[in-house]
């Protein structure tokens, strides 16, 4: 039997929380230009803050992926204010070190507090799979695949057409004529940095109801996320979601054609080729050369 | 520049003298690792602050180097002196090869690019059986000097880790204080200055990268023939962090700064021991802390304590000419 549409599935499937991840990575390190090594971190807490709530809280899946939501807004927002805004504007190198700082300390933190066993989130419908044709999908994936969706909609409904959007997108072409107009920068870099991070928490905890939630997931994570924001193209959202399926897809086949060890090895590859032929990214209209 | 050269000379000297003062092994085990990091967080700090770009893919070069020195002392048998110097050339021509691609790219680029050559490497070692082993790793490295000759207690790796430290020292010496290190200082200071005088910004960048990785990769040949194991972890990212760290600590662009950064690091990670679950939490936090209270480490804050010095008239005369 030819599972080409089957891997095609599962990559689109993988592909989209990939593309979550990196639409809030590609605010913090496209727009902001912070080098942020805590991203997975973010995007593991999302994991597990949303398996504490869902399974000590008793919340419901939804109810619970809002708590989280704004949980990890006020976690994103104060780790700009206290730590972020203090090295902004002197290159990449301090943000670097202060991310896997920060990393290092929410890795091990977690660590201490949870320990290192999985961690399941209840999902929201029973895991029975659906059949269309060839391929088989379970029920809860499809929801996790729809919920990322919807977010990656909202996402983008907040930047193009809110107030607050309309300041991030004003404060990232031009801070001190922004300023000059009366937006609190400052404000509005908390929030862009508070908004990737919550994507990224989300789309941790949407994939820790399919899989499980570890605390040590976080590093592979980052890396995948600066994959996929430089194959689209620092700081463009559609580039980022274009660049998020095609891992994803990339991935399945070929770990469904070639060898299953080597996947990870393929969003590596990419890059390098990425940045030696096209250095603006695959899906950027704007020329900014590496 | 003379204060530098006799500070170095004189820790030198002093870390000579270690083997025949201490006998503990633990103490001894704890100046190895201090010197094994003084190597490393110098090789990176070539690129990191002379080049400034921030290379995270170091530990690309620490792994093929102690690849190398295993793969050679577990198939072919080789004795240190040979395997050692090798792996650092093997480790240069990969530096050669790597930075021909990735010097092409500046700021975030760089960073992510080098990053994803280190990761490409782990997962390759990780899964080419054949001839790494896997994440088994290749055990048994043989701890043979010349021949036969063994070095059977930790005085000996204490001493051949001293003659590497000593090595990388004086060729970073010769480097930054030669024409192509102040070209690549020029460099970092201003691209299109420098360009418009003639320097060449890839050449410069090209000859302290290569001649990082291969300080580098006679640090993990080192590594491997000491620890008598080599498996894909060499490559991890927690290498890297722990290299940047000790650079950053101790001021990038300084040739003391890595060296004491190192010696800190490998004593506070010891030390930090004793809250054995808390170690790496708290870590993390100091990493941070030194980030926003001592942005240019420990030498930049010396400096700046020296010029406050300067600044006040009566120490001038006798301190200027010291400097």
């Amino acid at each position: 039997m030819d599972l080409f549409p089957q891997f095609l599935a599962n990559g689109l499937v993988m592909g989209v929380f990939y593309a979550l991840s990196a639409l809030g990575l590609t605010l913090i390190f496209g727009l902001m230009r912070v080098v942020n090594f805590a991203h997975g971190e973010f995007y593991m807490l999302g994991g597990v803050s949303g398996w504490f709530v869902t399974n000590y809280l008793g919340l419901d899946f939804f109810s619970g992926l809002i708590v989280v939501a704004a949980f990890m807004a006020a976690v994103g927002w104060l780790v700009d204010r206290f730590l972020i805004e203090r090295v902004r504007g002197q290159g990449e190198e301090p943000g670097i070190l202060l991310t896997i700082g920060l990393s290092i300390f929410l890795v091990n933190g977690t660590l201490l507090l949870v320990g290192p066993a999985p961690m399941k989130v209840a999902g929201a419908v029973a895991e029975g799979p659906l059949f269309f044709g060839p391929i088989a999908v379970t029920k809860l994936r499809l929801l996790a695949v729809a919920v990322g969706i919807a977010l990656i909609v909202g996402a983008h409904l907040l930047i193009r057409r809110t107030r607050l959007g309309a300041a991030m997108r004003a404060t990232f072409q031009d801070p001190m004529a922004a300023s000059l107009a009366g937006i609190r920068t400052g404000h509005v870099y908390a929030a862009t940095f508070a908004l990737g991070c919550t994507l990224a928490a989300l789309s941790g905890m949407l994939l820790a109801s399919i899989y499980s939630a570890q605390a040590s997931v976080g590093g592979l994570i980052s890396l995948k996320s600066f994959v996929v924001v430089i194959l689209g193209g620092m700081g463009s959202f559609a580039g980022a979601i274009a660049g998020g399926l095609l891992l994803g897809v990339a991935e399945a086949m070929w770990g469904g054609y070639v060898s299953m060890g080597m996947v990870d090895v393929i969003g590596f590859v990419l890059v390098i080729l990425i940045l030696l032929f096209r250095p603006q990214g695959l899906f950027s209209i704007r020329t900014e050369r590496a | 520049m003379t204060l530098e050269r006799n500070i170095l000379l004189a820790f030198l000297a002093g870390a000579a003298l270690l083997p025949f003062v201490v006998s503990d092994q633990y103490i001894l085990h704890l100046a190895i690792m201090a010197l094994f990091y003084a190597v490393l967080a110098s090789s990176l700090n070539l690129v990191v602050g002379y080049v400034g770009e921030f290379s995270l893919g170091h530990t690309a070069f620490l792994g093929t180097g102690a690849y190398t020195a295993a793969l050679l002392s577990t198939q072919a048998g080789m004795p240190m002196w040979v395997t050692i110097p090798l792996a650092g050339l093997v480790s240069a021509v990969f530096g050669f090869a790597i930075g021909a691609i990735t010097l092409r790219l500046q700021g975030p680029y760089f960073v992510i690019v080098t990053l994803s050559f280190a990761e490409v490497l782990r997962i390759v070692a990780n899964n080419w059986i054949a001839v790494t082993n896997g994440p088994m790793g290749l055990a048994g490295v043989g701890q043979n000097l010349f021949g036969d000759v063994a070095v059977t207690d930790k005085a000996g790796f204490f001493l051949i880790v001293l003659g590497i430290a000593a090595v990388a020292l004086y060729l970073s010496y010769r480097f930054v204080y030669s024409n192509a290190g102040r070209a690549a200082v020029a460099v970092r200071e201003n691209r299109y200055v420098a360009q418009s005088i003639g320097v060449d910004p890839f050449g410069t960048a090209m000859q302290a990268f290569v001649l990082g990785a291969f300080l580098a990769g006679l640090a993990g040949g080192f590594y491997a023939h000491y620890i008598s194991f080599v498996g894909p972890e060499v490559f991890r990212f927690a290498f890297m962090a722990t290299m940047i760290i000790m650079v950053l600590l101790g001021g990038k662009g300084t040739l003391i700064g890595p060296l004491a950064g190192a010696v800190i690091v490998t004593v506070l990670e010891e030390y930090l021991r004793e809250v054995q679950e808390l170690r790496l939490t708290l870590f993390g936090l100091i990493v941070m802390a030194i980030v926003l209270f001592l942005p240019n480490g420990l030498m930049g804050f010396i400096a700046l304590r020296r010029e406050q010095q300067a600044a006040k008239p009566t120490l001038n005369a006798a301190k200027e000419r010291t400097v």
